[in-house]
């Protein structure tokens, strides 16, 4: 079977660590990007989209709101699941990122045991991936 | 125009709290023990800063033990692995991540900077027109760690402008 494939797009390397840890756990494949334009340029050349993309809001060059709107405009990549993970907790943000086609929203900071859960109520947790 | 913030020292604790059990402590054995010393030291410290509804910094501060203890515990390292890139990337993300929920709780219209690491002491920094407003200080089995808001005058920088 193959593995799921998650992209992890923060500007700050140890919150990437954090969220690769945990979708490694999850047995995902992990690529790493540190801004929503580095992001594009990786998916570009991917010949297979990831099934998923842990997204930061705030990040230099392209922020995780763009990001999103890109991706949403791009039929190649509309099976991509988006899931915001940002300290941007304010009620009109969250509408914001899931206007423009973000399916989930998490607020740093989390647990692990949070984060499961969401990727859980997605679908992308594997059965006994979690054990 | 700066409005009176609203968030005080038990809000500060509670994103401390947060902090520790999602990163810090998840298991709850280590948490940050109040001391309620705003004058303690640190040896290094990372800020944010905020614009707009409200201006001002929010300061993280510890000792360098405590921020290797930190960045071992967020990024799931032995002590002995942690780098210094390691400390001031775990220093970053945490003023990220308070500064972030701060502003959660400010008026709308509030911006967020990316943050700023700098391994020496919270006494060296320099926040022209700004003063400490509250924090929580503690000590993190058995070294020190703050978290404080400081804001920067309004009437400073009207008179300023």
């Amino acid at each position: 079977m193959t593995p799921m494939r998650a992209m992890v797009i923060d500007d700050s390397r140890a919150m990437r660590m954090i969220l690769k840890r945990i979708v490694t756990k999850l047995n995902f494949e992990a690529v790493e990007a540190g801004d929503g334009k580095e992001a594009l340029d990786l998916l570009a050349d991917m010949t297979e989209v990831p099934d998923l993309a842990l997204i930061d809001w705030n990040m230099p060059n392209m922020n995780g709101l763009e990001f999103v709107t890109k991706v949403r405009a791009d039929p190649r990549l509309r099976e991509m699941t988006l899931v915001m993970v940002t300290t941007e907790s304010e009620q009109s943000q969250i509408v914001r990122a899931l206007a423009a086609g973000a399916h989930e929203y998490v607020i740093k900071p989390f647990t692990e045991g949070a984060m499961i859960e969401k990727l859980a109520l997605l679908g992308l947790v594997p059965t006994g991936a979690n054990s | 125009m700066s409005v009176e913030v609203e968030v005080d020292e038990s809000d500060l604790a509670e994103m401390v709290e947060q902090v520790w059990e999602s990163y810090l402590d998840p298991e709850g054995v280590s948490p940050l023990i109040p001391t309620y010393d705003e004058n303690q030291a640190s040896e290094v410290h990372s800020s944010v800063s905020i614009t707009g509804s409200w201006s001002g910094h929010v300061v993280y501060a510890s000792s360098t033990a405590a921020a290797r203890r930190a960045a071992a515990a967020f990024l799931a390292m032995e002590l002995e692995e942690v780098s210094e890139e390691d400390i001031s990337d775990t220093l970053g993300e945490l003023a990220n991540i308070v500064g972030g929920n701060v502003k959660a709780m400010l008026p709308p219209g509030a911006q967020l900077s990316l943050p700023q690491v700098v391994l020496a002491p919270e006494s060296t920094a320099r926040y022209p027109n700004a003063a400490r407003i509250s924090g929580v200080y503690g000590l993190w089995e058995g070294e020190p760690v703050s978290i404080s808001m400081w804001q920067i005058s309004s009437e400073t920088k009207e008179d300023g402008a």
